[in-house]
């Protein structure tokens, strides 16, 4: 573009949307979007329309799980503003880069209660990395190369940018950047020699190491330096939920994943280690139980690129604020082979004593676990797997196993129901080269239905799992477990529901939906099974097909998600069933 | 709570609408009350100084000030105890 011609604000933000090379914008359109909806047709990037803005989101979000570019996405004031808020929270506490453009109502109505008028910025100032209330058209080209600078820079997370109506329509001639400066923000940190150095030491000494890996080292891109460095210094690798596919869990050097429900070896092996070398994690709750007695024998390395997360929750001897991949690569030469015999025979013991495995509760009846291993063996271990929130989230992080990076896209650290089926059709946007297949509990995907229409529009070749126990799992299980089975909201069948939900027993259907009807409605292609015998190839057959595929599959309801370390509780206290 | 002291947090920011917000919800938004809240300019017009007292421990201040110096628009933060 020509320096003195002017367009308008709209057109500024849809050109520099393009600038910083976006290729897919997920959105939903409104009173206060118009003008920037007005430039997309001749816009050089696809657009895609879902049905909800929650749904929008999720499908940026799943698009930059699955790539590591930032995910886009586009919506309008007041309701298509609060309504991103759970997709935002779940980017921004798993640090995932997205751009989210609200519209807003003009600058003279703002703080009137103007018709669709929320205070975007206020609303989604704790659920973002940052946000941005523009002020001028002449703001816009700028303001979008700092969103996506911040949104990838640093720990990646989801950054907002709020547009009045009037600054769209404004004219401006300013220009994208050439490059982004900031005066206050230089996430950038790297490892001093004396930190390297003591690094390596304490590989070199340790008798017991551990590695830990979480989504910071697929964020980072530095899963083949952590093989280097496991394989080279003899170290097994646990991984957290957000780290599966990090390590190949082929590997014999592999433990799986660690935490509440994570394999018994991983857990015994943190707790018995005399280093645990954490990269890329922020040690959640959900893996380290009771503080006080996580990894009591361990002298902790953590390396990540969040100032904050080093030592937030666990003490460590040696912290380091830098990227994952800078740090390993040049720690790898510093380090001696070495392999640790007696170590890793313990820790093989624990796996053949307590491997993965399952239990059939009923003869007949489809156990959910199956469900997994039958994806796991129709893709050859390498469908990009999304998963919903609940006891199929777990069955599905132990059951598949890992080995390719982005190949496990999870809503880990906010476990927003919900995020499944939007989150699957973005990264089929993003990923044409693999199968994409959800894993949805009944709960969840009846939360994001309506976006399979979008998939079957165009014609991905999704398949979307769903695992149908006619329960909220995780619930009923955590409410016969510790709530002396009351079970109180959790039951999604007419029996088995508490007096107080007042169900005629004799109604005409169990329960509702029929979801391969809903399916069919949706335009999808679907299957239910309820055979055992039959569910390989069924799961084969929806897997193999150029269609959006739906399976619904109806499982033992009483199964439960085994091992678990209680909430708060140390790994001493791992419950088998 | 035992071993909490009132600290004084000196926090420099980009003058900007917005941050006063944003750092107040960091401290509030994790169930610590601010005690006394004192912004004003500096020499140079771009740049903010606040003045922040906050009840906490130790380990809570560090972490609040972690958290305040990953924020966009924050350029500097040191804190002592009052």
């Amino acid at each position: 573009m020509n320096q003195n011609e002017k367009r308008t604000g709209a057109q500024a933000l849809v050109d520099s949307l393009v600038k910083s090379g976006v290729e897919v914008l997920f959105g939903y359109p409104g009173g206060q979007a118009l003008d920037i909806f007005n430039c997309l047709p001749d816009a050089k990037l696809l657009f895609v329309l879902g049905r909800h803005e929650q749904g929008c989101v999720h499908m940026a979000d799943g698009y930059a799980r699955s790539t590591g570019k930032p995910g886009v996405c586009l919506v309008t004031s007041g309701p298509g503003a609060t309504n991103t808020v759970t997709g935002l929270a779940t980017a921004n506490i798993d640090g995932i880069p997205l751009v989210v453009i609200t519209g807003q109502v003009p600058m003279d109505l703002i703080g009137t209660d103007a018709f669709q008028e929320a205070d975007t910025t206020g609303v989604t100032r704790a659920v973002s990395k940052h946000n941005f209330l523009v002020h001028s058209a002449d703001e816009i080209p700028e303001i979008v190369a700092q969103a996506f600078y911040i949104a990838t820079h640093g720990k990646p997370g989801p950054v907002v940018i709020d547009i009045p109506k009037n600054c769209q329509q404004a004219m401006t001639s300013a220009q994208y950047p050439e490059r982004v400066s900031l005066r206050a923000y230089h996430p950038e940190s790297a490892a001093t020699s004396s930190q390297l150095s003591r690094f390596a030491r304490m590989i070199n000494d340790a008798k017991r190491p551990v590695i830990y890996a979480g989504g910071g080292v697929i964020a980072s891109g530095a899963a083949k330096d952590v093989a280097a460095l496991a394989h080279k210094a003899g170290i097994p690798v646990a991984t957290t939920l957000m780290g599966l596919g990090s390590f190949d869990e082929h590997d014999p050097l592999s433990l799986r994943m660690a935490g509440m429900h994570g394999t018994p070896a991983a857990n015994w092996a943190m707790n018995e280690a005399d280093l645990i070398i954490a990269l890329g994690v922020r040690f959640s709750d959900r893996v380290t139980g009771k503080i006080s007695k996580y990894a009591p024998q361990a002298k902790i390395v953590h390396v990540d690129c969040d100032p904050a997360s080093i030592g937030k929750n666990v003490s460590v001897a040696l912290g380091i604020v830098a990227d994952v991949k800078d740090v390993l690569t040049t720690v790898a030469s510093r380090v001696k082979a070495a392999s640790h015999p007696e170590w890793i025979a313990k820790i093989d013991g624990w796996k053949k004593s307590r491997p993965v495995s399952w239990k059939q509760l009923h003869p007949g009846v489809i156990m959910p676990q199956a469900v997994i291993e039958a994806v796991d063996k129709a893709t050859d271990g390498r469908a990009v797997v999304v998963t919903d929130v609940g006891q199929h989230q777990m069955w599905a992080a132990q059951h598949f196993r890992y080995s390719i990076p982005r190949h496990f896209l999870t809503s880990g650290g906010m476990g927003t129901m919900g995020f499944g089926i939007p989150a699957a059709i973005g990264a089929a946007f993003a990923r044409p080269d693999h199968k994409t297949v959800a894993i949805c509990g009944d709960g969840g995907a009846q939360m994001t239905f309506e976006e399979v229409v979008c998939a079957v529009e165009h014609k991905l070749p999704v398949t979307f799992v769903i695992v149908n126990n006619g329960c909220l799992g995780m619930v009923r299980q955590w409410q016969e477990l510790f709530y002396k089975k009351n079970y109180s909201g959790s039951i999604l069948t007419v029996k088995g529901r508490p007096r107080n939900e007042h169900l005629e027993q004799d109604l005409d259907y169990d329960y509702l939906p029929d979801f391969v009807k809903l399916a069919e409605a949706h335009g999808a292609e679907a299957y239910r099974v309820i055979d055992p015998a039959k569910l390989d190839a069924t799961i084969a057959k929806a897997v193999k097909s150029n269609k959006t595929t739906v399976v619904e599959v109806i499982v033992e309801p009483r199964a439960n998600v085994y091992p678990m370390i209680p909430a708060g509780k140390p790994v001493s206290e791992m419950v088998f069933d | 709570m035992s071993g909490e002291q009132i600290h004084r947090l000196n926090c420099y920011v980009e003058n900007k609408p917005g941050v006063l917000a944003r750092i107040v919800g960091l401290i509030s938004g994790r169930g610590y009350n601010i005690q006394t809240l004192n912004v004003g300019p500096t020499e140079d017009g771009t740049v903010s100084r606040m003045k922040i007292d906050v009840l906490g421990t130790a380990k809570v201040i560090e972490q609040i000030m972690l958290q305040l110096r990953n924020q966009v628009n924050v350029i500097e933060v040191t804190s002592r105890r009052k």
